[in-house]
């Protein structure tokens, strides 16, 4: 007896799982009956007597009705990526979220795509390259993700990028700045953001415009830092600018032993750019400022973008006339869509929204868009839609000049291709402690100056 | 000398360094074996004696086979850091730990000073260990909650109260919340471990701690957001109301420049070691923790109750990990994640100085903040030297492994 019980409950447990199996290809398969009567009943409208139509009619809303039922139960899967834990930026990866759902959201509320839903799944890649490919891979083998937006760090896009081209799933990057991103030329890869040798070109134009002779760069020892300071590197030696490079591990809090390195080496630099992420460029900026390495009247401290954050002055309080490198519209160039979407972050973070924020909500915008274009999740014609692309969101108007039907051209950088190439890049200065960064002056370049400088000289006011 | 390439004088010292001290490692202890005497410290002293002179160190030292002591081992250990400094001038003679003597005097200004603040963290670690002998995984959140807890304290007092006071009372606060949560947890999670309630109590700790980890990190993120925030400077001096919003800059003392605020920082861990060590050492209720670490049993036959120190110990472990975040709070950007690294670093550090010694916790964090500026400072590549600085730490570490796997002033097990 003992013997037949489990022999009895493997039986049950088989034929449940075949019951199971059977049950779920049944409902498949009625529910293509019914679309195939649907069409079948649409053509014969077309040719039968009036009376025959209105019946026909009636059963055809019944089909629809079904339909929706159906898709209503169903949702299209846009997957999404950021860092929300560390090592990754969890600041940068909680904004991109939060704007992301954001435009969710609305598109659902405005009847979804293909009168379906939208669902967001954002899952958190910590900042770790390997960890990109995992949840690269999950998203689209067990959550079913059309289509893949998003991520903050370059090292783990890079990653992202080869799952996004085996799989062939379109993938729109919202914050990575490496070049390799789209230089790579795959269908399915998308950037809204910048690239690092755009930046890099309007720094050095800067910095060259104001004479400078030998420049210090640190950054951060990963797949942002490295490429980054290479470009910056590059251009400086075409211009004639000396330069050295001092790498950083992210986290990293004290930086003490290098700073003073710095400070005693032979040649005072010109200026310091810091190209490091994250709270840890903080600690840079502010213990340059405490040992009098810069700002100073000799060196110019160039801080990371991210000085543009409301904490930036919590974190960095002796950062007076630092200045920083601005990607994105500055407020009197928002438009309606981008003020919607910074009241929102507003409300929600009690700051304005960065960029990378703004770019992450267009991002879901562009991918809905595509698919409501293609008619169908299919990823080809998703990837044909994106490269159609001709909206203007909460960053401004969105095109890729380059891509399958138009190859980039020889004199063109590689990293054009699927690239949106109309980001907004400035560099501000700020000049009083505690400005709001919509007050700070932009020196560069000199037709968007606010002050008529290309710098602010350190003590003194514009 | 001056002739030679730098790549083969470092390449040259390498295998020296490699041959003679495996060499010397190796058959120093089996030379005294044979002649029946006491082999203890004599694998130390032999590799530190052949790196240093090869074979005419060694050969006297196999042929007399003296007996030794630590003095061996410090002088050797000096002389032979002294010879490796020299090698290291002639393969780098432009570094500026070469040719700079101030820079080499502020560097390690530097590295003593964030070393007592590594070891006020660290004291607290080897604390719990030594008297539960268990590994708080969670001791790095326990930090930054108390720089959590100054932060807000602090802001709460300047905005709402209206009188913005030094964050060295921040740190007081700091260390009453934390000493509120580790006297909260212990007698719910660990003591059922030392009633014998749990099956696999070792496993159970590391759990249990990581939980809590998991747990403040992921509520303090909720809480306070994901946005580094940052404390208003300690004003120099021991006046208690701050003189302005921010009081940063450096202090002159001859060739020696110090950031003020890390003065102050490293000036309260200091005290408050000094006075943990007193409390250890002068009080009944110190002795008591002083005798369950040594002997449970026999503590609780001459009438301490081992579960209310474990208590206790568990209590100012993670008041000191949290009066140590609350220092650092002025100094660096605060986020929720911010204790893990802190936490592996101390870790670092109680293996270094011996698990359970709080001596030995002080030097190891003196060691590794040393170690940490001045590989980062004279390290040959400059350009690489802060990438590399969390590898100076571990290579130190990796041969206090190798030579003495008992740590500074660690004990061995009986």
């Amino acid at each position: 007896m003992s013997k037949r019980i489990p022999l009895f409950v493997i039986l049950l447990v088989v034929l449940s799982l075949t019951l199971v199996a059977c049950g779920g290809q049944q409902v498949v398969e009625v529910t293509r009956v019914v679309t195939e009567t649907q069409t079948e009943q649409v053509e014969v409208t077309r040719v039968v007597t009036e009376t025959q139509t209105e019946t026909i009619t009636e059963e055809v809303e019944v089909t629809r009705v079904v339909e929706v039922e159906a898709a209503a139960a169903e949702p299209i899967i846009i997957g999404a990526t950021g860092p929300l834990s560390a090592p990754g930026s969890v600041g940068g990866g909680i904004a991109m979220q939060f704007t992301a759902e954001l435009a969710v959201d609305e598109i659902n509320a405005a009847g979804g795509v293909m009168g379906r839903p939208i669902e967001l799944i954002f899952v958190d890649t910590q900042g770790l390259p390997e960890r990109g490919t995992a949840v690269a891979e999950r998203l689209i083998e067990e959550n079913g993700a059309v289509g893949i937006i998003g991520e903050y760090h370059s090292a783990v896009g890079l990653t992202m990028k080869e799952v996004c081209h085996e799989r062939h799933i379109p993938c729109i990057f919202s914050e990575t700045w490496n070049d390799d991103i789209t230089a790579s030329g795959y269908d399915e890869v998308f950037r809204l953001a910048v690239t690092s040798t755009l930046v890099a070109s309007q720094q050095i134009n800067w910095l060259e415009a104001l004479g400078f002779e030998y420049v210090v760069i640190i950054a951060e020892n990963t797949d942002y830092g490295v490429p980054a300071s290479q470009a910056q590197v590059d251009f400086m030696t075409e211009r004639g600018i000396d330069s050295d490079v001092f790498f950083v591990e992210l986290g990293t809090e004290d930086f003490l032993p290098v700073l003073t390195r710095i400070q005693e080496g032979e040649r005072t630099p010109d200026a310091i750019m810091v190209l490091v992420t994250g709270e840890t460029s903080y600690n840079v900026e502010q213990q340059m400022a405490e040992i009098g390495l810069a700002p100073t009247e000799e060196t110019v401290c160039v801080a990371n973008q991210v000085a543009i954050n409301a904490e930036y002055w919590d974190n960095v309080p002796d950062g007076n006339y630092c200045a920083y490198l601005r990607v994105g519209l500055t407020p009197n160039n928002y438009n309606d869509i981008t003020k919607s979407v910074d009241d929102a972050y507003r409300t929600q973070f009690d700051r304005p929204a960065p960029s990378f924020a703004l770019a992450t909500y267009d991002s879901v915008y562009v991918m809905a868009n595509a698919i409501e274009a293609a008619g169908s999740t299919d990823p080809d014609a998703i990837i044909a839609a994106i490269e159609a692309t001709d909206v203007t969101l909460a960053q401004g108007h969105y095109y890729f000049p380059y891509g399958m039907n138009n190859p980039v051209p020889d004199d063109q950088p590689a990293w054009m291709w699927h690239q949106w190439p109309d980001a907004a890049v400035v560099i501000q200065q700020y000049f009083e402690v505690g400005q709001d960064p919509d007050n700070a002056a932009v020196v560069f370049p000199p037709a968007f100056q606010t002050h008529g400088t290309a710098l602010i000289p350190y003590g003194e006011t514009p | 000398m001056e002739n030679i390439e730098p790549t083969w004088i470092l390449l040259g010292t390498m295998a020296w360094l490699l041959v003679w001290g495996i060499l010397g490692g190796v058959r120093t202890p089996n030379v005294y074996r044979h002649k029946n005497l006491n082999p203890e410290g004599t694998r130390v002293v032999g590799m530190l004696g052949g790196m240093l002179g090869g074979p005419i160190l060694l050969i006297p030292l196999w042929y007399f086979t003296p007996k030794v002591n630590s003095r061996y081992t410090a002088v050797l250990g000096i002389l032979l850091s002294i010879a490796l400094y020299r090698v290291f001038a002639l393969y780098d003679p432009d570094n500026l730990c070469v040719t700079n003597y101030n820079y080499v005097i502020n560097q390690t200004a530097n590295g003593l000073q964030i070393g007592f603040i590594y070891a006020l963290m660290a004291v607290g670690l080897t604390l719990i260990y030594g008297i539960q002998g268990v590994i708080s995984f969670a001791h790095g959140q326990h930090y930054m909650i108390g720089g959590f807890i100054s932060f807000f304290f602090l802001k709460w007092m300047a905005e709402s109260v209206g009188i913005p006071i030094n964050p060295l009372w921040g740190i007081l606060v700091a260390g009453i919340g934390t000493a509120i949560l580790g006297f909260i947890f212990e007698p719910l999670f660990l003591r059922p471990m030392h009633q014998g309630k749990i099956e696999r109590p070792g496993e159970y700790a590391i759990l249990v701690t990581f939980g809590l980890a998991f747990l403040l990190e992921n509520a303090t993120l909720s809480i306070v957001g994901p946005f580094p925030q940052k404390a208003p400077g300690y004003t120099p001096g021991i006046g208690m109301i701050n003189m302005g919003p921010w009081m940063l800059g450096s202090l002159e003392l001859g060739p020696v420049r110090l950031v003020t605020d890390r003065l102050v920082a490293s000036g309260a861990s200091v005290l408050l070691i000094g006075l943990l060590l007193i409390f250890l050492n002068r009080t009944w209720i110190g002795r008591a923790l002083r005798a369950v670490s040594m002997d449970k049993q026999a503590a609780a036959v001459a009438g301490v109750n081992p579960l209310s120190m474990n208590t206790l110990a568990f209590g100012i472990g993670t008041m000191l990990a949290g009066m140590s975040g609350a220092a650092l709070v002025p100094i660096f950007s605060w986020v929720p994640w911010i204790g893990a690294e802190a936490a592996g670093r101390s870790f670092v550090i109680i293996v270094l100085g011996g698990l359970g010694s709080v001596p030995g916790a002080l030097f190891g964090g003196l060691i590794i903040g040393l170690v940490e500026a001045m590989g980062t400072a004279c390290f040959p590549d400059p350009t690489r030297g802060l990438a590399y600085k969390a590898a100076f730490g571990l290579v130190i570490f990796a041969l206090m492994l190798l030579l003495r796997p008992t740590g500074l002033f660690g004990r061995k097990e009986t």
